[in-house]
């Protein structure tokens, strides 16, 4: 944001040295401002053409396919409402809907829980922070990819590393934490909560914010650790803790890479890691069926929409903006 | 946020833009029926021609088949060929997205699942004209095979070569259990269940006596099941073939051998399926057996580091009367995008029917197709290769004609049949209720 003023700022007095005095003020400063206006717009330039050929052009292509049957090979053809008829009949979607939003409603406030624990135990002025704050930082930046799926999927395995140590501590018959329905979607919610690093960076720049002399006045006043927690962290970090919280529930809702690659493609065991990007995938690119997986798409943006305005109006009940 | 009128118009006109190519990826592109001359499209006369040719496979198959590339290209000046390889897992995702956007390779590894699906879209070429003139030549084709990829009256597909599902077993496994090997001429799928019973509880678990049916090719071998049955997966009319009494028959013979300990826990089953042929509990000395295809046995082997050999399926009566049957492994097809069609014929000729081919890829692509070629490379085959010539040779005079091509959709039933399999061996649903979701959303499949 500063800098994007910065720029136009910039321009704006690069503009005034040649125009001189005696203009008449009002018609100067509109002209000023397009000139600025422009200069941001080149700068834009390199991301809005991006924006346009990748990201627009097949959000709206997928808008229209929405409404028809597309088979990916072959010609749409329109069919109204179908898709979104159908999603009412079809099992695998309530399935998908269900698995998401557990994954989502229990790994974010898990992730956001440990994410703002550790940010504040940083927060203490340890020697060497840069260093944890990058070894924290680095399950973030990996978290997501592939390997690290690969990776999971051996140490979580049946025979895989966890149950090694396991056995070696005594259990018996430790399960397949991948390969078991009951706690497959447990163990990629684990990896989720692990991926805790990027809001704890930005919960440890909004502690650093608090000035001290709050908790200073606060225990003069007699507030314990939790009391000045409660009191005067929470109360100050909430829009921080809004921020990460929209974010993250976003970013959840399009969690496809692990369980991608731990249940090889299938969501399975029995479908029970089969997120709802996972399966519109399937439908998608697996069983020729691109409209209804472009419909799925849609449901999904208005799904995540939809909750982001919620969290916006709730936000008006519990975030502190110190104004 | 406010949007200038310009900003507005910029992204309605690139909205539009790319609205008008998709609907142009989307236009027909071909294909046709059969009785035209052959299209010829760009020859080597012309210049320079650039062939792309895709396949799924194991690192074998992709070493062997850039070896193959190679060879084409020094015997045929003027035309380089561009491998395009992946997984079985992924391959046809990506095919798909090729095809869509009008790129779809010109030489493609094809299977009976998806054959009809890419044929009725008009994705592939109908390759009778050049059958016809006699640039791809059929007339040393197996005849059990040979017409495998016609839909109507048209040839789609040429079949690389000839492979069976069947059992394979570890005789060292069972010996080692000190039970032993059953007749496959006579024996029952309750017999199969309780012998496999038997190792398991023999070896206290090290070795299990046989791998689930429902996970790795579990449609295929229900298929087998429900021939046997004197029904089909598909009909002739592309209709589902098998009664849901015949379903859950064969889903009882699972759970059963779940239960009884013949197949591992679930979770170790879903494990050991996801590892595929590599994981296979005959190839990693966990299992005594496992339904695998014929062209599988030297990957098995090598996992395994000894002899495996082949077993029938087993039947109801205990007569050997199975319904299995010789299967098109996989084939070859040309995608109707393809610039050069007779280019692309010339190389599938070659491929199926040049003695310099067959020698490199071997029984990789399930025994030759080519009946001459196969009988002249049999004994230059290694020992498991050896073993399925023999095994194909001795139980085809037994087996039934293949099934017609599966409808469209039909690539989607392995993984339902997958999905439910786990959910009964998970005891999430019973079997009757697994019989009758699984027919509903096959029926939607294919609809």
């Amino acid at each position: 944001m500063s800098s994007t003023l910065d720029v136009s700022s910039r321009a704006r007095s690069h503009d005034e040295a040649p125009r001189g005095a005696g203009q008449p003020v009002p018609r100067a400063r509109r002209k000023k401002k397009d000139s600025g206006r422009y200069v941001a717009y080149l700068f834009l330039a390199p991301w809005f053409i991006g924006l346009l050929l990748i990201t627009a052009g097949p959000i709206a292509a997928s808008a229209y396919l929405a409404f028809t049957d597309y088979s990916l090979i072959g010609s749409p053809e329109w069919t109204g409402l179908d898709n979104f008829r159908r999603m009412f009949d079809d099992p695998r979607f309530y399935q998908s809907l269900k698995v998401t939003f557990i994954y989502v409603g229990v790994s974010v406030p898990l992730q956001l829980a440990f994410a703002l624990f550790l940010a504040m135990i940083l927060d203490r002025g340890l020697r060497g922070l840069a260093l944890y704050r990058s070894i924290y930082y680095l399950p973030s930046l990996i978290g997501g990819s592939v390997a690290i799926a690969i990776l999971w999927r051996q140490i979580f395995g049946a025979e895989g590393l966890l149950n090694g140590v396991l056995r070696f501590l005594g259990a018996d018959n430790p399960p397949g934490w991948v390969s078991d329905p009951s706690y497959a979607l447990g163990t990629l919610i684990i990896l989720n909560v692990w991926t805790f690093g990027a809001p704890m960076v930005i919960f440890l720049a909004g502690l650093r914010q608090i000035p001290t002399m709050y908790y200073e006045a606060a225990s003069l006043d007699g507030a314990g650790k939790v009391r000045q927690f409660l009191k005067v962290t929470l109360p100050l970090l909430s829009p921080i803790i809004f921020f990460n919280l929209v974010l993250q529930i976003i970013h959840a809702f399009q969690s496809f890479t692990q369980a991608f690659i731990v249940s090889g493609g299938t969501g399975g065991p029995a479908d029970s890691t089969l997120f709802y990007t996972l399966y519109l995938y399937q439908r998608g690119f697996g069983n020729f069926d691109m409209g209804y997986a472009s419909a799925l798409a849609w449901v999904l943006l208005l799904i995540v929409g939809g909750l982001t305005a919620v969290n916006f109006i709730a936000s008006k009940y519990w975030v502190f903006y110190g104004d | 946020m406010r949007r200038s009128l310009p900003t507005r118009v910029g992204v309605a006109g690139g909205v539009l833009g790319l609205l008008l190519t998709t609907a142009a990826c989307g236009g027909d592109s071909g294909g046709g029926g059969g009785g035209q001359a052959a299209e010829e499209g760009t020859t080597r006369e012309d210049g320079p021609v650039a062939l792309r040719m895709s396949w799924w496979g194991s690192d074998t198959r992709h070493a062997a088949t850039q070896q193959l590339i190679e060879l084409y290209q020094s015997q045929n000046e003027g035309v380089t060929v561009e491998g395009d390889f992946t997984g079985f897992a992924d391959y046809f995702d990506r095919l798909a997205t090729s095809t869509a956007g009008g790129d779809g390779p010109c030489v493609q590894q094809q299977d009976t699942r998806y054959v009809r699906e890419y044929a009725d879209r008009n994705a592939l070429l109908d390759l009778t004209p050049y059958i016809e003139d006699g640039t791809i030549d059929t007339s040393n084709l197996d005849e059990a095979v040979a017409t495998t990829g016609q839909v109507e009256d048209a040839t789609y597909a040429i079949p690389t070569g000839v492979n069976a599902f069947t059992l394979v077993v570890d005789p060292q496994a069972y010996a080692a259990a000190g039970v032993p090997v059953p007749d496959d001429s006579s024996w029952t799928w309750d017999e199969m269940v309780q012998t496999a019973a038997q190792v398991t509880q023999a070896t206290g678990g090290q070795v299990y006596g046989m791998q689930a049916m429902g996970l790795n090719g579990g449609d295929t071998n229900f298929e087998v099941y429900a021939r046997e049955h004197g029904e089909a997966l598909f009909d002739e009319d592309g209709q589902i073939g098998f009664t849901e009494e015949t379903l859950v028959d064969w889903w009882n013979i699972e759970k059963e051998a779940s239960e009884s300990g013949a197949e591992p826990e679930p979770s170790t089953t879903v494990e050991v399926f996801n590892g595929g042929v590599d994981q296979a509990l005959v190839a990693t000395g966990r299992g005594a057996s496992g339904f695998w295809w014929t062209n599988e046995l030297p990957a098995l082997t090598a996992g395994a580091g000894r002899e495996l050999q082949f077993m029938q399926f087993p039947t109801e009566e205990g007569n050997g009367e199975t319904g299995m049957y010789l299967k098109p492994a996989m084939f070859w097809a040309i995608s109707s995008d393809c610039e050069s069609p007779k280019e692309a014929a010339l190389l599938i000729n070659w491929l199926i029917n040049s003695e310099d081919a067959v020698e490199i890829v071997k029984a990789d692509r399930g025994l030759p197709v080519n009946t001459e070629l196969r009988e002249q490379i049999a004994p230059t085959l290694d020992a498991p290769g050896q073993a399925a010539v023999a095994f194909v040779e001795e139980i085809t005079p037994d087996l039934q004609d293949p099934p017609a091509l599966p409808p469209q959709g039909a690539g989607e039933v392995q993984a339902i049949m997958q999905r439910y399999t786990e959910q009964i061996l998970f005891d999430q649903i019973s079997v009757e209720d697994a019989a009758s979701q699984f027919m509903s959303e096959v029926q939607s499949a294919i609809a």
